[in-house]
């Protein structure tokens, strides 16, 4: 290398370098580019959200923390108050009401406990993340160091949670874990008594089930990338067993498992379809549904709801901006060359075989349960307090399509979802593009830009845009359509981009240059050389921010519901539960719908993509 | 064709040094090599011809005109990469037509240069397959007709031969070295194998940190090294610190411990002064296993390799080590004293560094 020289300090103070090496590396086409993913992220995210900043640090007009004052003295919202006693233990923590366990004539409920709002949706999103680790890491371990029967097979299924959100899964699983549920009726002949889980007990069950495979697949990856030279290595200086997981393995893997943990802490702190679901148990005591509720149809807007949400988006960007971070810097560059090679695993005995399917079978049967209540209800004819439905129909599917408001809402989602992912797909291959390709000060900004997205709770995006454009031409009032578009393309965004980053990072860079020297302007490279080359990342992407779009709740619910005739499928099941709608049954019957569409969808991606998928639901 | 001439250019990367301060005239038809090892800035400075680098100062020239700050797309050149970059999604036709394409140049004129080009490397009915239907050397003969069908000004080669096994690297060597031949176009070629450099190049450019430390041709860079670094990197060699004692008409006197060399120095115009610490460096067949030429010294032998048409023998002359190559037949073990010497003209001195 080089020897290093220190720097100079006239040269940190002159621009001039630096503008001729802008000039240098950018042409029309990268400012067209930049511009607009600028434009957009600018004008449609973040200056919606510094709205909802500034409502939330004003009172009557002038700069004032009254809302948080306000919010955090109301037992509502942090009932926590410490007081001291002349006895042991001195302190005391008042505030918590109801119990974890509580026996009601036969039956055991389970989590109707409440810590108020902001304690509650803390403590759900820790435990979310915290079982979904654990079930996650340990399913990711056992398929990617063991080989037995059938084991590719299992490991697709534990996927199966990955087709449904929360909103539907908690339909599903409700009908499953209530008092007069199938599980209580499936074991009511071993039970001494029945069990009710609700509340926020209900809430990080339905969570785990549905977000386990996101930390399953990340610490999977993370698992079979380790080169098992290093492992023999440990191995041939003498650590074996739990040593050799605990110094080699596990290290190794950690920044697949945390990036896996974070995404789960992020999608559990956002979560609106849940609380809906359970709404009138304690798990509607937490910050989304707060917002929520804080929304009137007619678009009046409680500063209230401003301050929650600053609230709420500051708890998601922290833990997103500290663990991101956090994790980058432990990044092990992997220093093996490169090359094939195959990842450690040994065959299972018999014996263990056996447990470890009943381990797996276990989880499958847990896991799938939310499935299985929505697949349930949407066939069910009549269904009282039975193990199964009184008769089978199809009836709810033939009633979903023939309506015409299902069929308008489907159709709705259909267009918003179609208009937002081809503008991802457009700006989302801009936007990698000039992150991997320019070198310029302040593209890594750009990066963090369009994948914060992820970090942002669609609720406090729809508060923001909701503030913003009530007034304009695209108010929601009159359509719902231009700020659904909207929402999703900004909240869809980082998977596209980072679908198309990882691609234009495989490829190698004198792939383009090969093309600029041989005399092709930077437009041509583009289009011949860089597009082809991704072409296949971006359709996967593409694939998944059409498919996290059609199932969008937050904004669809928030901002569909101001203008229902142009709201969109989510909101159409939300309406058909709660309002004038067809019930339970039919709005399951919408879930399966949608469910069978992700599963398409997502085969799909899989097909084209193949084992690259599983780096998409990566963060990093 | 054209003359390059780079005229005292830097670049560096946050606090490195990539290249610092290189002037370099690169003549109209030559074969230049910039030769160094990794890190040394040579792939920088070949991108910055390229136009893939903006300098930080100093300008290149292409004949007299100034294309510091021409894009690469202007600069009609030819490149061919490391892992020759052929484009997976067209066909070898498509990747050697694209430069032509770019240019606007009629369909039939395209095709009739595109074959004619794969006819000159060897490749004449491949025009169909894909890149990754072809071997190493084929892909290899794909990049270097893709950059030659544009009749580039100037042909850029980054560590070409890098990717392909030994035997197929000599082939290709040859190869490169004809088209250019008949071509006649400015080539410049990057490598870190000194060897290669040797054997291809009108004249090479060693760099070091950055920096250009010699150009010669390859017999003057090995047999007048200027300074240890160059003695060192193009082949091996023997070191040994002295003073200088005297100066004759072509040659110094140097003492090295008790022993007086009689010694040339590698660069006539440089003035040495009684009592300066200098280098003598003397390359491994330099020596005879026997007394008969001037400089003479009795080493301690501690390993013989066997070469086959060689040998290769390290030694100890006091402190210093000795790298002598001798005859395969003669018998030498380690441990055995061992007196060799060596002619005045083959005793380079060189400022010790």
């Amino acid at each position: 290398m080089a020897k290093p020289v220190p720097p100079e300090l006239h040269s940190i103070f002159d621009l001039r370098p630096a503008l001729r090496n802008l000039r240098w590396q950018m042409d029309a086409v990268a400012w067209v580019q930049l511009i607009s993913v600028l434009a957009v992220f600018v004008v449609f995210m973040v200056w919606p959200l510094l709205l909802v900043s500034y409502r939330a640090i004003t009172y009557e007009g002038a700069p004032s923390a009254y809302w948080f004052g306000f919010i955090l003295s109301d037992p509502f919202y942090w009932p926590l108050r410490l007081t001291f006693h002349p006895a042991f233990p001195f302190i005391a923590l008042l505030g918590v009401s109801g119990q974890l366990f509580q026996m009601a004539g036969n039956t055991l409920i389970v989590g109707a406990v409440d810590f108020g709002v902001i304690p509650n949706t803390l403590i759900v999103a820790t435990l979310t993340t915290a079982l979904s680790s654990t079930v996650g890491f340990l399913m990711a371990f056992i398929f990617a160091r063991y080989r037995f029967l059938g084991s590719s097979v299992l490991r697709i299924a534990l996927l199966i949670p990955l087709l449904s959100t929360p909103f539907v899964g908690a339909i599903g699983l409700k009908r499953m874990i209530t008092a007069q549920g199938v599980l209580n009726n499936l074991f009511a002949g071993v039970m001494p008594f029945r069990v009710e889980i609700t509340g926020l007990a209900a809430m990080v069950l339905v969570q785990t089930l549905l977000f386990y495979p996101i930390v399953f697949l990340n610490a999977y990856t993370a698992l079979i990338n380790i080169d098992p030279t290093e492992e023999e290595q440990a191995e041939n200086l003498g650590a074996s067993g739990f040593r050799l997981f605990r110094t080699v393995t596990l290290p190794l893997a950690t920044p697949g498992l945390e990036a896996g943990a974070l995404l789960v802490f992020i999608l559990s702190l956002e979560d609106l379809g849940t609380p809906i679901i359970f709404a009138g148990t304690s798990a509607e005591k937490v910050l989304t549904y707060q917002i929520w509720k804080r929304f009137s149809p007619s678009g009046s807007i409680s500063e209230e709801a401003m301050a929650l949400s600053l609230i709420l988006l500051a708890i998601s960007i922290i833990i997103f901006v500290a663990i991101r971070k956090y994790v980058s810097l432990r990044r092990y560059a992997m220093l093996s060359k490169g090359g094939a090679w195959h990842p450690r695993s040994s065959k299972l005995s018999w014996t263990t075989t056996v447990g470890v399917y009943i381990l797996i079978l276990g989880t499958l049967f847990v896991a799938t349960l939310p499935h299985t209540g929505v697949l349930l209800l949407a066939f069910a004819g009549q269904w009282g307090s039975s193990l199964l439905p009184d008769w089978f129909t199809l009836n709810n599917f033939v009633r979903v399509l023939n309506g015409p408001n299902f069929v308008r809402y489907i159709e709705n989602s259909f267009i918003y979802s179609t208009a937002a992912t081809i503008i991802i797909v457009i700006l989302g291959v801009s936007a990698a593009y000039l992150v991997s390709r320019k070198k310029v000060v302040g593209m890594g900004s750009l990066d963090t830009l369009v994948t914060l997205p992820i970090a942002i709770p669609g609720i406090v995006i729809a508060a923001g845009l909701f503030l913003q454009f009530l007034a304009s031409p695209i108010s929601p009032l009159v359509s719902a359509a231009p700020l659904l578009i909207i929402s999703y393309t900004i909240r869809k965004f980082p998977f596209t981009v980072r679908a198309a980053f990882s691609g234009l990072e495989q490829t190698d860079k004198a792939m383009d240059e090969a093309a600029v020297v041989l005399g092709a302007s930077r437009t041509r490279t583009f289009f011949t050389i860089i597009v082809p080359l991704v072409l296949l990342n971006v359709l996967a992407g593409g694939m998944l921010s059409f498919i996290y779009s059609m199932s969008e709740v937050s904004t669809s619910i928030l901002i569909g519901g101001a203008n229902p005739p142009t709201a969109p499928w989510t909101y159409g099941m939300y309406n058909t539960l709660y309002g004038l709608g067809g019930g339970v049954f039919a709005a399951a019957a919408m879930g399966v719908l949608l469910m069978l569409l992700q599963f398409v969808a997502l085969t799909a991606a899989n097909v084209i993509l193949r084992r690259r998928a599983t780096a998409l639901l990566s963060i990093s | 064709m054209v003359k390059i001439e780079a005229r005292s250019v830097s670049k560096r990367y946050g606090n490195v040094r990539a290249l610092d301060g290189v002037s370099l005239q690169i003549e109209d038809g030559e074969l230049f090599t910039v030769l160094g090892p990794s890190g040394c800035g040579k792939t920088t400075f070949l991108r910055t011809i390229a136009g893939f680098e903006l300098v930080d100062s100093g300008k290149i020239f292409f004949d007299k005109t100034d294309v510091t700050m021409m894009p690469a797309n202007k600069r009609n050149a030819g490149m061919v990469f490391q892992n020759y970059a052929l484009w997976p999604h067209m066909t070898v036709f498509q990747n050697v037509a694209y430069g032509l394409k770019a240019r606007k140049v009629p369909k039939n004129d395209v095709k009739s240069r595109v074959e004619r080009m794969l006819a000159l490397v060897k490749l004449e009915g491949m025009g169909d397959r894909s890149p990754h239907q072809l071997s190493g050397g084929q892909q290899q003969r794909v990049a270097l007709a893709r950059a030659l069908v544009i009749n580039p000004q100037v042909l850029l080669l980054d560590e070409p031969l890098s990717n392909l096994d030994a035997k197929l690297r000599l082939e290709m060597r040859t190869e490169i070295k004809r088209i250019q031949r008949e071509m006649g176009i400015t080539t410049v070629y990057v490598t870190h194998d000194q060897e290669e450099a040797m054997s291809i190049s009108d004249r090479i450019a060693v760099m070091h940190q950055g920096k250009v430390v010699q150009v010669d041709s390859p017999r003057d860079l090995y047999f007048k090294p200027q300074t240890q670094f160059v003695s060192e990197f193009i082949g091996q060699g023997t070191f040994l610190r002295g003073t200088v004692d005297s100066k004759e008409e072509t040659y110094y006197l140097v003492k090295v411990g008790e022993l007086t060399f009689r010694a040339m120095p590698a660069d006539p115009d440089l003035q040495y002064s009684k009592g300066e610490t200098v280098l003598l460096t003397i390359r491994p067949e330099s020596f005879r296993l026997d007394a008969s030429a001037e400089n003479v010294m009795l080493c301690l032998i501690t390993q013989v390799s066997f070469l086959g048409k060689s040998q290769r023998v390290l030694a100890e002359l006091g402190e210093e080590h000795v790298v002598i190559e001798a005859d395969p037949a003669t018998q030498l073990v380690a441990g055995q004293r061992l007196k060799v010497s060596v002619e005045p003209a083959k005793t380079l001195m060189i400022k010790a560094t």
